[in-house]
This record gives C-alpha cells, sequence and structure tokens, in this order.
C-alpha cells in the first residue's frame, strides 16, 4: 500500500484523536497509508508565520526538512492550524533568502545531536522548501480525485442535507495557501458532492468561528458560531462538516453555550470530512469516536444506508 | 590640423564649485589643435551660445568642443548654433563633465583632472571628425489609426480634416466603442449616443477616411514615415457592397446569442449589427453562433435576403497598406465581474457591472430605458453601487484608482432615482473623487438633493438570499456594520487593460507599463508619443480617463501625426554604420547581432550592406565585425583609439 508522510499535530493525538484515526481509516480503504512521521514536534500553530522573527520557524523547517532528507517529496497534514503553518513557513523559506539562511544554519548546528535525521553518505545541505505541503482535503481531490472517493462509497448519503465551513485558516492567505478561493471556494463542496450528500449553500460558510477567542471572550464566539449555525440551518442543513480541531470545538461543544444564549437555538450534528468518509466508505459507526461530540449525531446517521438498508447507529 | 575652439561652461555651480573650469580652459589651450579655449557661466543661455557663435566666425574654427553637462541635453542646442554660422553640426561634440564628473565628486583637485581628460578625449575624437549630412528619408503622408472608439473617431477626424488620408481599423464590426454602450454622460447629462453618433457618421463618410471595420492589424514592419501593415478583414459573410441593411436577415435568424454589445441583458441573431446606429450598418455573421456553420442546415438568411449579400463562402482577406504613422487606440475593457470572488463570482444575476446598469438606463437598451432588475425584470426597489471593486486594491487585484466610477456610479444613481421615484440608491465608497470641471458640483447635487445614501467603507460580500441581493460592507464613518437587502447591486469595476491590447504590442513595438496600460514617452511632457517614433497613442488604453480627457488626448495626437506630415521629408542621423566593402568577407554576423533588422545580406555582392533609415547607430556590428569592414561614422577605430589613450592620460 502507497504511503504518504503524515504529520498529525497535538490535537489529533488528544481533543481531536477521532479526527486522526477517521482519516487513518478512511486513507486504508482508498488504497493508501497516512504514514506518521517517527519523530515530529509542535509546528508552532500559526503564530510563528504572524510575526518576523525568524527563530519561530525552525520548527515547522525541521520537521519538514526531516521529511525532504527520508527522500520524500509530500507532507500531508490534516488540521487547518498545522497545515496553515506549514505550508507558510515553506512558503518563506522557499521566497525569503535570508530566512532561508539563517534558518538552515541553525538546523546544521543541531544536525548531529538529532537521532530521526536518516544517516546517509551525503553533505548536509540546505532546506530550500521542497516539500510539498498537501491539507488532506487536498490530497483527495488532486491525488485521489472525487471520482476515486465516490467509486468507494458503499453508504448512501442520497439526501442528508450538510453545510460544509471553512474557517479561516484553511484558505488563507491566499497568495501563500493556493488551495482554492478564499472567498468563494468550492473544495469542501466537491467532496460533499462527491459522498452523494447536498450541499447546502449559505453564506457564513467563510466567516469565523471565534478561533481562540473562545477562550478570552467566550461571548463573542458564542455569538458568531450561532450566526454560522443558524444561517446553515436556515438554508436547510441537517449538519456540518469542516475540517479544522478549532472550529470543530467551537462549533460542537459551543453548541451548550448558545442553546444557553439563544433560546430559539436548535442543535445540530457537527461532523469531521474524514468521518463522514470514513462513514461512506464502509467504515462502522463505532469506529468514529462520536462518543466525543457534544451534540447527538444519530440523526444524520439514521438518515445514511447501506445495501442492508438503515445502518446501524447502536 | 584642424583649428578646434573648446568652452567650458560653469553650469552656474553644477560644475565650477567641483570643478577648476578655468585650469580646465588653460589645460585645453595647450592640447593638439586647439586654437581657442575659455570658460562663461551658462554656454547654454543666449549670450553663451552668442559667444560660440562668434568665436567660430572670428577663429575660423573648424572644430567646437562644449565642455558641459550631457549630450542627451545640449548637443542639438550646440550643433544647431554652430550650424547657423556656416560649421557642420557634426563637428560639435559635448564633454560630459557634469553627470559624468562634477555631479558624482568632490575632491576639487581630481574631479579637475578627470575634467580635464574628458575634454582631451574629445578632442581627439574631433580632430578626425567628418563633415556628414543627414540622411534623408521619405515619409508617406497616410495615416493607420488602430481602434474605433471615441479616441480613434476624433484622431482619425483631425488627421483626415488637415487633408491627409487615414486608415480606421476598428475589430468589431462597427465604430463607436464603449462611448456607445453609455446611457448619459456626466455631468452634464447629454445622451451619450446623440453626442457620439454624428461623430461616428462623419468618420464613415469623411473623404479622407477609409474605415476598416471588422479587421484587425497583422503586422507592422517599417519605420517612422515607412510603416508596411498588413491588415485582416475578418470575414463578415455578407457582401457589403451589395447589403442594404434592410435588417431582414437578423429579423429571421433562428440562432440566439447573449449581446455583447448589451452585456449579455439581451440576445441577437447569429447575423447581426451590435446596435442600431452602427457605422457602417452592416451586419456580420458570427460563425461560432450560425446554425449552417454549426450544422450544416438552415440558409434563412440567405433564402430571405432579397438582393443576394449572404456569401457563406467568404474568407478573411489580407491588406496591406503603407502608412507614415500609427495611432494606437485600442481601448480599454472592465474588470469581469466573475474576477470578483466575495461578489459572488458572476453567478449571482442581480450583480452587474456598470455598463450593464449603463444599457439598463439607455433608451436604446434592453428595458428601453427603465430599470428592471435581471433576474425577474422587477423594477428594484433598494439598489446598491459598489465603488472600487477591484480598483485600489494592490493585494488582489488593481493597485490604480480607475478614476471615472466616483462620477458615473453618482450619476448612476441619480439617473436611477430620476426613473424610480420611490428607489433608494447606496453608494458605498472609499473616497469620492470629482477632479473635473463641474464634476464636485455634480457630486453635491446628487448627494445633497436626489437622497443618494453615501457610505464611506468597502463591501465585504454580496449573496444571493431568496430573491435578495445581499450586501455586506461597513461604514467607517460611524464605525458600524451594515447589511442592506437589495434588490439589484452595481459593481464599478476595475478599468484594465484589454488581453488584445497585449498582442497588438507586441506587433507595434509600443511599450506597456505594469499594468498593461501603452506607456507614453514621457508622463509629463510626451503624453501622446510612444518612445519609437512614429506611434502615437490615444484614449483609455494609455490608463484609465473619461471622455473629454480621451477627446482631448486623441486630438493630440491627431497633431503630432499633423506635424509630423508637415514635413517633406524626415531627417535621419548620419552617424551610423557603414561598410568598406574592400573588406567584407560576407560572414554575416553583423546581420545576426543587429537589433534594428538594419544589416542586410546582399546576395549578388556576397557582402553585408546597411540600410541606412534604419541604423540607429548603436554599434553592435561595429564591435562584432571581424575584419573591421563596418565602421561607425565618426567613431572609427582609430578615433576610438586614440580616444582610450587620451582618457587613460597618454601621449
Amino acid at each position: 500500500m502507497a504511503k504518504v508522510a503524515y504529520y498529525p499535530g497535538c490535537a489529533l493525538k488528544d481533543r481531536s484523536s477521532h479526527l486522526d484515526r477517521s482519516a487513518r481509516d478512511a486513507a486504508v480503504r482508498l488504497g493508501f497509508e497516512l504514514d506518521e512521521l517517527e519523530t515530529w514536534t509542535c509546528c508552532g500553530a500559526v503564530p510563528p508565520v504572524s510575526e518576523e522573527r525568524v527563530m519561530n520557524l525552525i520548527a515547522s523547517s525541521r520537521i519538514l526538512k526531516s521529511v525532504r532528507d527520508s527522500g520524500r517529496d509530500t507532507l500531508v497534514t490534516i488540521c487547518d492550524f498545522c497545515y496553515n503553518t506549514l505550508k507558510r513557513v515553506n512558503y518563506r523559506i522557499r521566497n525569503d533568502e535570508v530566512a532561508r539562511r539563517r534558518v538552515n544554519s541553525y538546523l546544521a548546528e543541531e544536525a548531529p545531536q538529532r537521532d530521526y535525521i536518516e544517516k546517509d553518505d551525503s553533505p548536509w545541505n540546505d532546506y530550500l522548501g521542497e516539500v510539498r505541503v498537501l491539507h488532506l482535503m487536498e490530497y483527495l481531490r488532486d491525488v485521489v480525485g472525487y471520482d476515486g472517493i465516490a467509486k468507494g462509497v458503499v453508504r448512501s448519503f442520497k439526501g442528508v442535507r450538510i453545510a460544509p465551513y471553512y474557517g479561516c485558516v484553511m484558505l488563507r492567505p491566499h497568495k501563500e495557501i493556493q488551495l482554492d478561493n478564499p472567498e468563494n471556494p468550492s473544495i469542501i463542496e466537491g467532496f460533499v458532492e462527491a459522498l452523494g450528500a447536498e450541499v447546502v449553500r449559505y453564506p457564513y460558510r467563510t466567516e469565523c468561528c471565534g478561533s481562540y477567542l473562545s477562550v478570552s471572550s467566550p461571548d463573542t464566539s458564542t455569538r458568531l458560531c450561532y450566526r454560522i449555525l443558524t444561517s446553515a440551518q436556515q438554508h436547510g442543513a441537517q449538519a456540518m462538516v469542516m475540517s479544522c480541531p478549532l472550529c470543530f470545538h467551537n462549533l460542537d461543544t459551543r453548541q451548550k453555550a448558545i442553546s444557553e444564549a439563544y433560546p430559539d437555538f436548535r442543535p445540530i450534528p457537527v461532523f469531521y470530512f474524514s468521518q463522514l468518509l470514513s462513514l461512506a466508505l464502509g467504515v462502522g459507526v463505532e469506529d468514529q469516536g462520536f462518543e466525543k461530540h457534544y451534540v447527538d449525531v444519530t440523526p444524520v446517521l439514521e438518515m445514511i444506508r447501506d445495501g442492508s438498508g438503515r445502518v446501524d447507529t447502536e | 590640423m584642424k583649428r578646434i575652439g573648446v568652452f567650458v561652461c560653469h553650469c552656474g555651480i553644477n560644475i565650477a564649485d567641483t570643478v577648476d573650469v578655468k585650469r580646465v580652459a588653460e589645460e585645453a589651450s595647450r592640447m593638439p589643435g586647439v586654437v581657442f579655449a575659455r570658460d562663461y557661466i551658462y554656454m547654454c543661455s543666449d549670450p553663451g551660445q552668442a559667444l560660440v557663435r562668434e568665436t567660430i566666425s572670428q577663429e575660423k574654427l573648424d572644430g567646437v568642443i562644449i565642455a558641459a553637462c550631457s549630450p542627451s541635453l545640449h548637443e542639438s542646442t550646440f550643433r544647431a548654433a554652430a550650424q547657423e554660422v556656416g560649421l557642420n553640426p557634426w563637428q560639435v561634440e559635448i564633454a560630459n563633465i557634469r553627470e559624468q564628473c562634477s555631479w558624482v565628486h568632490t575632491d576639487r583637485k581630481k574631479a579637475t583632472d578627470k575634467a580635464i581628460r574628458i575634454v582631451s578625449t574629445m578632442v581627439e575624437k574631433t580632430l578626425l571628425n567628418e563633415s556628414l549630412s543627414p540622411i534623408p528619408v521619405r515619409i508617406t503622408k497616410r495615416a493607420l489609426v488602430i481602434g474605433g472608439g471615441i479616441a480613434g473617431i476624433q484622431a482619425a477626424l483631425d488627421i483626415a480634416d488637415s487633408g491627409h488620408e487615414v486608415i480606421l481599423v476598428e475589430k468589431d464590426s462597427s465604430i463607436g466603442g464603449h462611448m456607445a454602450q453609455l446611457s448619459e454622460t456626466f455631468p452634464t447629462l447629454d445622451c451619450s449616443q446623440c453626442i457620439l453618433t454624428p461623430k461616428m457618421v462623419a468618420a464613415g463618410k469623411h473623404r479622407n477616411i477609409r474605415l476598416m471595420t471588422y479587421s484587425e492589424v497583422e503586422e507592422v514592419s517599417g519605420y517612422v514615415g515607412n510603416f508596411n501593415v498588413r491588415i485582416r478583414r475578418k470575414a463578415p459573410f455578407v457582401d457589403w457592397s451589395v447589403c442594404t441593411g434592410c435588417g431582414l436577415c437578423m429579423e429571421k435568424c433562428p440562432a440566439k446569442v447573449p449581446s455583447e454589445f448589451d452585456r449579455g441583458l439581451s440576445t441577437h441573431g447569429a447575423i447581426y449589427v451590435p446596435f442600431p446606429q452602427a457605422v457602417p450598418n452592416k451586419p456580420v455573421i458570427d460563425r461560432d453562433s450560425c446554425i449552417y456553420f454549426r450544422t450544416g442546415k438552415c440558409r434563412l438568411c440567405e433564402k430571405v435576403c432579397e438582393i443576394g449579400a449572404i456569401r457563406f463562402e467568404q474568407e478573411d482577406e489580407i491588406i496591406e497598406e503603407e502608412v507614415g504613422a500609427i495611432v494606437a487606440a485600442p481601448g480599454y475593457d472592465t474588470l469581469p465581474v466573475t474576477e470578483l470572488k466575495e461578489y459572488g463570482s458572476g453567478e449571482v444575476p442581480d450583480v452587474i457591472d456598470g455598463l450593464a446598469f449603463e444599457r439598463l438606463l439607455s433608451a436604446s437598451g434592453p428595458t428601453g430605458g427603465e430599470v428592471r432588475r435581471p433576474s425577474d425584470g422587477k423594477v428594484p426597489k433598494e439598489v446598491v453601487f459598489v465603488q472600487c471593486a477591484g480598483s485600489r486594491d494592490p493585494e488582489r487585484y488593481k493597485p490604480y484608482c480607475s478614476k471615472i466610477c466616483c462620477m458615473y456610479t453618482t450619476k448612476h444613481a441619480l439617473l436611477y432615482k430620476h426613473r424610480v421615484h420611490d428607489g433608494q440608491p447606496y453608494i458605498f465608497y472609499i473616497d469620492i473623487r470629482t477632479g473635473g470641471k463641474g464634476y464636485e458640483e455634480f457630486y453635491h447635487r446628487a448627494e445633497q438633493e436626489e437622497g443618494i445614501i453615501y457610505l464611506r467603507g468597502k463591501v465585504a460580500k454580496i449573496f444571493q438570499d431568496g430573491d435578495k441581493t445581499v450586501v455586506w460592507g461597513t461604514d467607517t464613518l460611524s464605525g458600524r456594520n451594515v447589511e442592506i437587502e437589495a434588490d439589484l447591486v452595481v459593481l464599478a469595476t476595475a478599468v484594465v487593460s484589454r488581453d488584445s491590447t497585449g498582442e497588438l504590442v507586441k506587433k507595434l513595438r509600443i511599450q506597456t507599463g505594469p499594468n498593461g496600460f501603452l506607456s507614453e514617452a514621457h508622463p509629463k511632457l510626451r503624453p501622446v508619443e510612444s518612445i519609437n517614433s512614429g506611434f502615437f497613442i490615444a484614449g483609455a488604453a494609455q490608463g484609465p480617463k473619461d471622455i473629454p480627457e480621451t477627446v482631448a488626448q486623441a486630438s493630440g495626437a491627431a497633431c503630432k501625426v499633423i506635424s509630423l506630415f508637415s514635413r517633406d521629408h524626415l531627417e535621419q542621423d548620419p552617424a551610423i554604420a557603414w561598410v568598406d566593402e574592400e573588406l567584407c568577407g560576407g560572414c554575416r554576423i553583423c546581420v545576426s547581432v543587429c537589433p534594428y533588422d538594419a544589416r542586410e545580406f546582399d546576395e549578388e555582392r556576397g557582402i553585408a550592406t546597411v540600410n541606412e533609415a534604419l541604423c540607429e547607430g548603436c554599434g553592435s556590428c561595429v564591435a562584432a565585425c571581424a575584419c573591421g569592414a563596418t565602421q561607425q561614422r565618426n567613431l572609427s577605430d582609430s578615433q576610438i583609439r586614440r580616444m582610450v589613450t587620451a582618457s587613460l592620460g597618454g601621449e
């Protein structure tokens, strides 16, 4: 089975382990393995690229270099924050000569102590941004192809109305990310269609969920998430789909606070794209980590059918 | 030996502060051939030039050196002065001791020594200078105007009125351009068609104008005064010489094609004229949408045409013409709404651009001048106008101001209000720019008397929600976000250079700037000329501009053409390459290095020659010539050798 270098990041090892697991299961069903890097560190989670300091680029550069040095040219990641950070650091290394030289001089100094750098006879060489950083969504769209997904679907999502949610860092800044148009994206819509579900179009799909304000100003985040979810519902959504762990946290767990603040609010199930994918490809309901969800997903699961009829939701 | 005079300029303090000009003159007086040397405070002034003239006569000078500023500034000044008193202009040389000496040095002694060497270098050159005379080049007094919008029409009319022949080439089947699409014009609210059509008709009927519509320039070769142009006349599949323009074919054609002229708000047949006032009023068949061309069946137009003007077998025709000057007025486009993703990517039916709104306002437009929105034909009660849609946005779209939008949006809102009295127009703007006669007053009238709501801020997002088009924006003056459930949204999309302009400039040797607009030779002092002589520019292809400015620029370009044509012949600088035919071995290396196509190989005689009209005197072939057969006049090998020796301080 084809192996693809895979960087999970911190969230997928803890709070969002169900995102990690469902993605790995789905990948296997599609014929490739998400091959986790042997050793990895924190990517830096966005702050590194928000300021000029070169020192902040080291962690991501070290990860990317280790991929290159192991002879691979592609790194897949799933968390939107990891994707944003790794891709932008890579962009900086490719395009900013001063940063590239300084980062590499640090990496050269620490090189002998690092055991994850595979020993070979080639002399030390600078990391120049050779690795291609791909979001798993991007890998599905461009390498597997939506047709490839559709071929593997064994459970029908026909008639399920799903609202894609993009958040912020998956698509921005466009110049560096180049995944999809940030103002009018279509990557998740294409994915939802490949599963056979119905896409819900609503205006708030690229609006902010509040991100880290969830910690410092939870009321703001509650208000923003309320707008997003109710807009999707008004346009007919029965479920939300996304890839970002922080968006997921805000749009799922926060529904408790939303219900308290807005009496008219009706909860709506929230999914990671990988859960819908692995369900569609035939992975068991019990392997999706739905126990980690705040909002009960059963109403949606009841609409999904396989060859023998209704999916077992027990 | 020659009798040479050296004149050292102080240029006020520009030279004299750093260079000891008196010492330069004194040293110059001891140089070979120099019989006269002195300094003067401003050589280029009238008394300075008089001094040069008088000295030439009195001292019987046959060589003159002016030690002053760059030759690009005053070489022609002093050569003209010398010519007045009978000295051949090519015996006058400039020693540049300002830009190349006093301005770049601080040490007075060293700068003075360097200035002396520069003068000495030019003395060595002048000693061997030949007297030359300019090469006369004939002028074909016929102009080519590319583009039949208001700019091209105006330029063609002005040149034609001066008695010269003009070929006016337009890619569409009718002249008129964007101005023909407009409803009324700011700030006077004249009907655009009413003021344009008389000019279109005049251009169509002028005895000195040859109209070539539905045609494109394929290739331009030659040089100022002597261009050869190849023009492709696209096949209209109608014999225009017999067609009466009765319109029966257009009525009967069963195909439906979105009208480009009406910005897709109406349809016409595959055989069509773009608008009723077209000049010439002759139809063309759009091959891509014609049912006969697509399926081999139909030919209905042919059946209904009583005089038999339809010609399905017609082919494009290539016409070759000689012209002496070319005016490029290829026009502009607006940024397609599909590019603006946050404004719905062109997928929201009631988000249209300014030109489409012009068609809705126009009495001859698809709605007969009633404002009805595209989606369902309802009269919109709330209309949002968004300025700077793609302009002044260096990160994502165009960095520049499109200049005309503040005024036309104000006009749009005002005309809308005049048509729909209970309607509410909103205008989102960054700044209101009203630089023009009567423009600020027009804006004040709209803002204070017409009930138009101006909101200072940008629009973030536009999307469709049911039959409403929702606009999210911000009002930076109150600091609040604004949401408007509009019935229609009009985007003032950025004025952009046409893709076809990019193709055209490659053929014309005209330069373009970073945003694809045509470059003028000097942004202030030569606004209608291209840097390549013989090419002139006009209209919004040079940058966003309104009608009065376009017309003024077009007349300016025409005036430059007329002034060129007022001469009997052009004069070419004779200080160019020449070939010693005895020495030429026929290796043709000169032909391969020449950037101006001026070197040609004479197959019969087996030697390379110089086309004097094309040679710019760059010296590439002189340097490349292996056997020394190619030489440059007044820059011979022996001159260069002596100049190098002098510049190194040698004897």
